[in-house]
């Protein structure tokens, strides 16, 4: 759940976010302690009344200086592919759900078992209920079952899009005329909120994405609603 | 009133962010990291100077012990992190299928005594 002011990650949602929020932890601490270090060295320079104009080489300082920073981006990029290999496995989704991006809604089709499509607009603000969020409430929302593996297949049908659901770890451009997969698992239950990444026109700020995860049971009773 | 201050408050973790960077509140490890760095880095810079009389020199050893010593203490806590959380998911599953399972033939305890009666 956004609020105002945020700086940080929502919370995790899905295993991915959950691995994508230790690994920004791991990143951040190796940029804390280069960020120290500089600074040091930023102090004892500008605190010194030593100087030496007639420097010739520095082999041993050179040698230090690039092989620390190799050794560095190995320490980072050792866990950055892991979850890179980790989003890409193969897995069997129990559904699958296709994300079309439109000049400036969201449609949805859930085609696995019977034929469910609907458009997902925006609230205006003037229309909002008490306690809704500005900019963030859709009619209707994307009812998915919680704790199962869902292929999301995005695309467009006119310019380019971005489908992007922060707490879940997930952003997926939606290019027309190709189909993006994205895999998509909650481990708990709730409305979760995401907005258009990419700029597609006047309106790009105003076609949010709103997933509400919930029980099979519950799936199954809204997908009959909606058909009827 | 007087019931609403009985009732427990939950903790709050304001982020308390070293650098304007690096939540030590929130962060897991984060804390217990940078407190042992910063204690070998003191204790290392203390001894230098004491044995060499050499300010800026000892600071540089301070830098260094805590950069190292951070290092050196963050990188076994998360590991050791990382497996436990997966040791939990693993017995997270267990109590779950353990649950649905109970009594049926997936039950997983059903299965663990066939094999041993297999096998002796």
């Amino acid at each position: 759940m956004p609020y105002p002011m945020q700086l940080g990650f929502q919370d995790a949602t899905s295993p991915i976010m959950e691995e994508l929020m230790y690994f920004h932890d791991h990143t951040l601490m190796i940029v804390f302690l280069i960020s120290s270090l500089v600074l040091y060295v930023l102090i004892l320079m500008l605190t010194t009344k030593l100087t030496h104009t007639s420097t010739m080489d520095a082999q041993e300082v050179e040698t230090i200086w690039t092989i620390l920073p190799a050794i560095i981006l190995v320490l980072i990029a050792l866990p950055s592919l892991r979850i890179l290999y980790m989003m890409d496995e193969i897995f069997n989704p129990y559904l699958t759900v296709k994300a079309m991006g439109h000049q400036w809604y969201w449609s949805y089709e859930y085609t696995d078992y019977e034929d469910l499509s609907f458009d997902s607009y925006m609230v205006p603000t003037q229309d909002l209920n008490p306690g809704q969020l500005r900019l963030l409430e859709v009619d209707n929302r994307v009812v998915l079952p919680m704790e199962l593996p869902i292929r999301m297949l995005i695309s467009s049908e006119d310019v380019l899009h971005a489908w992007t659901v922060p707490s879940l770890g997930l952003k997926a451009d939606a290019v027309p005329g190709r189909l993006n997969q994205a895999t998509l698992t909650s481990t708990r239950p709730g409305v979760y909120f995401g907005q258009c990444s990419e700029i597609c026109g006047s309106n790009h700020s105003f076609m949010p994405i709103v997933l509400e995860m919930s029980t099979l049971k519950y799936f199954e009773n809204w997908s009959h609603m909606m058909q009827t | 009133m007087l019931l609403l201050c009985l009732r427990p408050q939950p903790y709050l973790h304001l982020p308390f962010k070293l650098l304007g960077i690096l939540d030590v509140q929130n962060v897991p490890c984060a804390r217990h990291s940078i407190l042992y760095g910063s204690l070998g880095s003191v204790i290392a810079a203390l001894g230098h100077f004491l044995f060499t009389s050499r300010v800026r020199r000892s600071c540089d050893v301070a830098v260094g012990v805590f950069i190292l010593g951070t290092l050196g203490c963050w990188f076994p806590c998360r590991y050791n992190y990382a497996k436990q959380r997966i040791q939990q998911r693993i017995v997270q599953e267990g109590i779950k299928n353990k649950i649905l399972f109970e009594s049926t033939h997936l039950d997983p305890e059903r299965k663990q005594i066939g094999t041993k009666s297999d096998n002796s």
